[in-house]
């Protein structure tokens, strides 16, 4: 009992010591952007924070043999995914089944992977941690690696006030640095928020070919629904059933999320395996190469054959278009990189 | 200056409440008004004590050696012949059971009100609430990176309810012998899952709670009907089970395998 209540008068002095000088971060949401999904008030975002976060983010202490950080297979240049992999190399050079999603407004997202198995931003990265191709580590494991080091040791005091580092804090830091990752400032953003930018004629032409042909699934500002759809990239499951491994619904077998489009000029190859290398690929393939089976999506199903009608003239505008969703701020924010 | 001495004024207000608060408490404890429970787990396998070095036989015939037995026990509620119930608070209502580990075979619950109960109820498993809350509150037996380490699914969000490994001859060479029954779901977030959560309710007649009782309930579980109680699970056909139509059934075995076995005083 009287235990309990030093600490807590320990608590009250080392954090009037410490949290009072931490300078909180506010969380800009976007004006062209749905509201937040993860409740940034159970976790209140500070400079230092954010900070600790990024250097657990690129930090292989979080792997079993040191060798891969979360950074490894989500590096800035490429918007935070691998670059030219289709599936991720972790550690022992072990090679993943899915390809690395790009992580960007992580923080509007209502599940996470391809299968959206993860429904809580903080839980996002004890999946890759522990994900034997991944970084193979464990969590508790980890946890002992970041008290065992001084250097995080005094990270975590300095922020949080405390002397031991939980499950919750460590979870949460990564979480801040994860929620600065807003990517809104690409030529496409600056022109609907009317901020001086000028779309050419390819581009709008594009963008209007976009809306009318692409944006059921990859709607609003976010370029996604956040919902599960089966794109006939493959008819061949054996080895991956998507959203079906979460719910076990036979509808759901071949269903992967819909992934969002920003910086999609540097997020390929694409797909849940990586099968398609460039743009020009993933639009061939939705007007000619979609492969059938039961769940394929029913927007697919408006023609003889499944798929979405594109003529060369209308890939090529869609192309321009999808290139002003790339956010050079984002790509080179030194906020976000590792050094 | 003078905020700084604010400041510091707001510090020793805080600190003197918290004295307040810590004082009252400490007195509170110590009243007449409650006592404490135990509920004691143990493991049988047609009624022979489960160990990790003994064989067992299921009724299908297959040998057994076990290497782990894992479960959660949450949201116990106590309950009374007038129809009124007293629920552990939730902060204090979770435990990871370990045949493991003999401590937490014992759950030792604390400030209960004193009087006499008729009933118990528990939770095999982790509530949906618990599943989906802020990670700031799973701690203790909920700690997915301390205590609940292997009891938790990271690329499919929720608590392992209950955990069964072993060898058996009648699982696949392949795979060294190994069986595994890990047991969970709790119905889904923003889509409908499979729910293993599974609830039981026991008589315990003439149960006193006062400071000077301290009684404890042994439940005696069987695991025997893991195999069999409803649903036949056998080893050769089925040795590893993770997340799957299945485990709602092998659940429904599991939770007939709790029984009360008896009421004493320490």
């Amino acid at each position: 009992m009287y235990l309990i209540f030093f600490l807590m008068i320990a608590f009250v002095v080392a954090s009037a010591f410490v949290i009072d000088d931490d300078q909180p971060v506010k969380i800009v949401v976007p004006s062209n952007f749905p509201a937040p999904v993860y409740n940034l008030e159970k976790n209140k975002i500070t400079q230092k924070g954010v900070e600790l976060g990024r250097q657990l983010f690129y930090d292989g202490l979080l792997s079993i043999d040191g060798s891969t950080s979360c950074g490894s297979c989500h590096q800035q240049v490429s918007a935070f995914v691998q670059q030219d992999h289709d599936f991720s190399h972790g550690v022992e050079n072990r090679i993943g089944r899915r390809n690395a999603l790009p992580l960007a407004n992580l923080i509007f997202s209502k599940s996470f992977f391809w299968d959206g198995g993860v429904f809580n931003l903080d839980l996002t990265p004890v999946n890759a941690i522990e994900n034997e191709v991944e970084m193979g580590e464990n969590l508790d494991h980890v946890l002992k690696k970041l008290n065992a080091s001084l250097l995080y040791k005094a990270r975590f005091k300095a922020t949080y006030g405390v002397d031991s580092i939980t499950t919750n804090l460590f979870l949460k830091s990564i979480s801040q640095f994860l929620a600065t990752m807003v990517s809104a400032n690409s030529r496409y953003d600056k022109y609907v928020r009317k901020e001086g930018e000028v779309l050419n004629a390819d581009e709008l032409e594009g963008l209007n070919i976009f809306k009318d042909k692409c944006s059921t699934c990859h709607s609003s500002d976010l370029f996604t629904d956040g919902s599960f759809r089966n794109n006939g990239s493959t008819a061949d499951f054996r080895f991956d059933k998507g959203r079906h491994e979460i719910t076990l619904a036979d509808a759901d077998i071949g269903k992967f999320k819909v992934p969002s489009l920003r910086n999609v000029e540097f997020t390929g190859p694409y797909m849940h395996d990586g099968s398609l290398q460039s743009l020009e690929e993933v639009l061939e393939h939705y007007n000619s190469g979609m492969k059938a089976s039961a769940s394929l999506d029913p927007v697919f199903k408006k023609r003889d054959k499944p798929g979405i009608s594109l003529d060369g003239n209308e890939k090529r505008k869609l192309v321009a278009f999808l290139k002003t969703l790339t956010d050079q701020e984002f790509l080179t924010n030194k906020k976000l990189s590792e050094f | 200056m003078n905020l700084k001495f604010n400041k510091m004024n707001a510090k020793i207000k805080s600190i003197l409440l918290i004295l307040t608060i810590g004082l009252l408490l400490g007195f509170t404890s110590k009243t007449d008004d409650t006592g404490n429970l135990t509920i004691s787990f143990n493991h049988f396998f047609k009624g022979q004590k489960i160990d990790f070095t003994s064989e067992f036989v299921n009724s299908h015939d297959e040998k057994i050696k076990f290497s782990t037995l894992n479960y959660f026990i949450s949201n116990i509620k106590l309950t009374k012949k007038d129809g009124t119930s007293y629920s552990i608070p939730q902060d204090s209502s979770y435990f990871l059971v370990k045949e493991s580990e003999i401590q937490s075979k014992q759950l030792h619950l604390k400030n209960i009100p004193k009087g006499e109960y008729s009933g118990i109820t528990f939770t095999v498993g982790v509530d949906s609430v618990r599943n989906t809350m802020d990670i700031a509150r799973r701690t203790g037996a909920l700690d997915v990176g301390g205590t609940a380490k292997g009891m938790y699914w990271i690329w499919n969000s929720g608590y392992i309810f209950f955990k069964m490994e072993g060898t058996s001859p009648s699982a696949p060479d392949q795979q060294k012998n190994k069986f595994a029954y890990h047991v969970g779901g709790f119905g889904g977030y923003n889509t409908k899952t499979i729910n293993s959560i599974r609830t039981k309710e026991f008589e315990t007649n003439g149960l006193m709670v006062s400071r000077d009782k301290n009684p404890v309930v042994a439940i005696n579980v069987d695991l025997a009907g893991m195999f069999d109680a409803h649903t036949p699970i056998k080893i050769a056909e089925r040795s590893t089970v993770m997340w799957g139509d299945i485990s709602t059934k092998i659940a429904d075995n599991y939770i007939s395998c709790f029984k009360f076995f008896n009421l004493s005083y320490k």
